[in-house]
């Protein structure tokens, strides 16, 4: 993931800080089928000082109104009609790929979370999430970390995991891994572990334990990303994509 | 899109597919028999009576198959009426032999082309129309001989046997045709089911959650119906997970562990967060059990020491031969030594059933604790049990 026009690296900013006040006014798109929700939704986001800039109830919406609305996060229901919350992640982000994607889903199918996670999303979050829980989050999707829940670490373990266990393919040497600090964060998280927790418990910094997480999705978005362009060099695709 | 019911009555297109093919499969067979007549009556040309009908029954039999060849491979027109005619045709090809070989009659002039038509009827009318076909081109077979040798019996005897037992397995064929047919349209409608299932849950767990939400932003009773919105939201969730990982289901005498590990999802006291990997975890079925029982324990240990209001994290591993099983929650957790202290007096006895039992799979148990940390159990179990 490349840096930001706005200095949303993941990589810590050095004058960046838990202290330092919120200046910049952060553009949200809300995006699900069931209005009561989409709307509770946008209404609490901006009585908390945020700006809903759009909000859309199909997916074909959502890809319409998310040029010129340019949020900076798009608050993302899985299930959507056509073209679905998946489709839509991955299509946002290779549009832009300064966007954040927090993904806000009812009932967590973890297929569908773990694509959507594959797919650039770095947020996910079950709907019964408080208000407050939901801002958190929000707030720090916006700044380029990742919302991990316990299920979503234990999904993206499994991933590791069966992608190593897979029959080694000779022409795909690049099979991502995680390393040993790296899944023993991951696996921390998967207990239902602060980061804070988890800093204490291995004696890192903060950051550092957001950097391992991050990273162990940054890896699964690269291979899936390598693995679409392979796909679509197979099918003789290439020239359509280059254009 | 949902399939549509098969339509009542005789049309029943599974049944006519197989027909189908077992009838090309006899066109194949009737060219066959008939070079083989054709080639017969050539070599014994100098034997017969009267070449010129045999010629002419030649070529009757020649033009008989190839419009039988047509007439049968459209399903409208497998009717009674096209395979009486085909019985007869054989019944006169039979009856002109004595006439054109002369009264000493040792092989009819069609000679094994006639089988065609006990297959015929055999495909189409099951066992009894074999039986009925070749009992009339036996009876046929045998009027026209003037002699009835060793070999002629055994001919007959074959045919008998084999129309009945051609039908028989062509009634059977239809059958298994039938039901793998009915098999594939209830595991599409089934799928279905399950698609318009997932729709329907996440409306109602939508509603649920928010609910559950803005009941507790009002407080009062409203906050009451919150908490209650909240614990059905944390059972039904369970439920559709559940539900979608069992659609992979594990093979036999295994159970799915990610499935039911994921079910405990749906217990309120303590609250539970389960993570398993996407894929289902197929463990021996009697340690499946076991192993959710063991954490059954461990998270009702947790609502004993910390309260009902504790919460519980459930992480489960595949690690290929073994599951990596851990429970942690968010107590306040033990100081090392009052780890000791405890066991010293006794007051162990839960920590030390949980141990047994896991080693009694074969496994291993650690407990670990930290004050601030909570507490947390983990367990390496081997997937087939104690070897």
């Amino acid at each position: 993931m490349t840096s930001t026009p706005q200095g949303r690296s993941p990589r810590p900013r050095p004058g960046g800080g838990p202290g330092e006040p919120e200046r910049r006014e952060i553009r949200v798109m809300v995006v699900d089928d069931h209005p009561m929700w989409r709307e509770g939704v946008a209404r609490d986001l901006e009585e908390s000082g945020l700006r809903v800039v759009a909000t859309a109830g199909t997916g074909t919406e959502a890809l319409a109104r998310f040029p010129a609305a340019r949020p900076d996060v798009v608050v993302l229901d899985l299930q959507i009609p056509a073209p679905n919350g998946v489709e839509v992640t991955a299509s946002m982000v290779r549009d832009n790929p300064a966007v954040r994607v927090l993904i806000l889903s009812a009932s967590g199918e973890q297929q569908d979370v773990l694509d959507a996670v594959k797919a650039g999303a770095t947020g996910y979050l079950v709907k019964s999430a408080s208000r407050a829980e939901l801002l958190a989050a929000l707030l720090r999707v916006a700044e380029g970390d990742t919302v991990f829940t316990p299920g979503l670490a234990g999904l993206v373990l499994g991933e590791y995991r069966r992608l190593s266990d897979a029959p080694a393919v000779p022409d795909e040497p690049d099979t991502p891994r995680l390393t040993e600090r790296e899944t023993e964060v991951l696996r921390l998280v998967a207990k239902g572990m602060s980061y804070k927790q988890i800093a204490e418990r291995l004696f890192l910094s903060h950051r550092t334990v957001q950097n391992h997480v991050q990273n162990t999705l940054r890896k699964l978005q690269l291979h899936n990303r390598v693995q679409l362009v392979r796909y679509a060099i197979e099918q003789g695709l290439d020239d359509d994509l280059e254009r | 899109m949902s399939p549509s019911v098969s339509p009542s009555g005789t049309a029943d297109p599974v049944s006519w597919a197989v027909e189908s093919s077992m009838y090309r499969a006899l066109a194949v067979l009737r060219v066959v028999v008939l070079l083989n007549a054709i080639g017969l009556g050539w070599y014994r040309r100098e034997s017969l009576d009267h070449p010129g009908a045999a010629v002419a029954v030649l070529a009757g039999m020649a033009v008989w198959t190839a419009f039988v060849t047509w007439a049968y491979a459209a399903p409208q027109r497998r009717r009674a009426p096209l395979l009486v005619a085909d019985l007869l045709v054989a019944l006169v090809a039979i009856a002109a032999s004595p006439y054109i070989k002369g009264d000493d009659l040792r092989a009819t002039l069609p000679g094994f082309w006639v089988m065609a038509v006990v297959l015929a009827w055999a495909i189409h009318w099951r066992w009894q129309g074999g039986l009925v076909a070749a009992t009339a081109v036996s009876v046929a077979d045998l009027a026209v001989r003037s002699e009835i040798t060793q070999t002629n019996y055994s001919n007959i005897f074959l045919l008998m046997l084999g129309g009945p037992i051609v039908g028989f397995l062509s009634g059977l064929l239809q059958e298994m045709a039938r039901d793998r047919d009915r098999a594939e349209r209830s595991a599409a409608a089934a799928a279905e089911r399950a698609r318009l299932a997932r729709v329907v849950h996440d409306g109602v767990l939508q509603v649920l959650a928010l609910v559950q939400r803005r009941g507790a932003e009002l407080g009062g009773e409203a906050a009451e119906l919150g908490r209650l919105a909240g614990e059905q939201e944390v059972a039904l969730r369970a439920l559709v997970q559940t539900q979608e990982t069992s659609g992979a289901g594990a093979p036999a005498g295994q159970r799915d562990l990610a499935m039911l590990v994921t079910g405990l999802q749906a217990r309120t006291t303590p609250k539970v967060e389960v993570a398993v990997p996407g894929n289902p975890v197929p463990v021996a079925g009697a340690v499946a059990e076991e192993v959710v029982a063991v954490v059954r324990a461990c998270l009702h240990n947790v609502t004993d020491h910390v309260g009902s209001d504790a919460r519980a994290w459930v992480l489960l591993e595949d690690l290929g031969d073994q599951v990596a099983v851990s429970v942690r929650d968010d107590g306040p957790g033990i100081a090392g030594g009052r780890l000791d202290e405890a066991a010293a007096e006794g007051r162990l006895g839960v920590s030390e059933s949980i141990r047994g039992r896991v080693a009694g799979l074969g496994g291993t148990a650690t407990l670990t604790s930290a004050p601030g940390q909570g507490t947390e159990w983990e367990f390496t179990i081997p997937k087939k049990g104690r070897s």
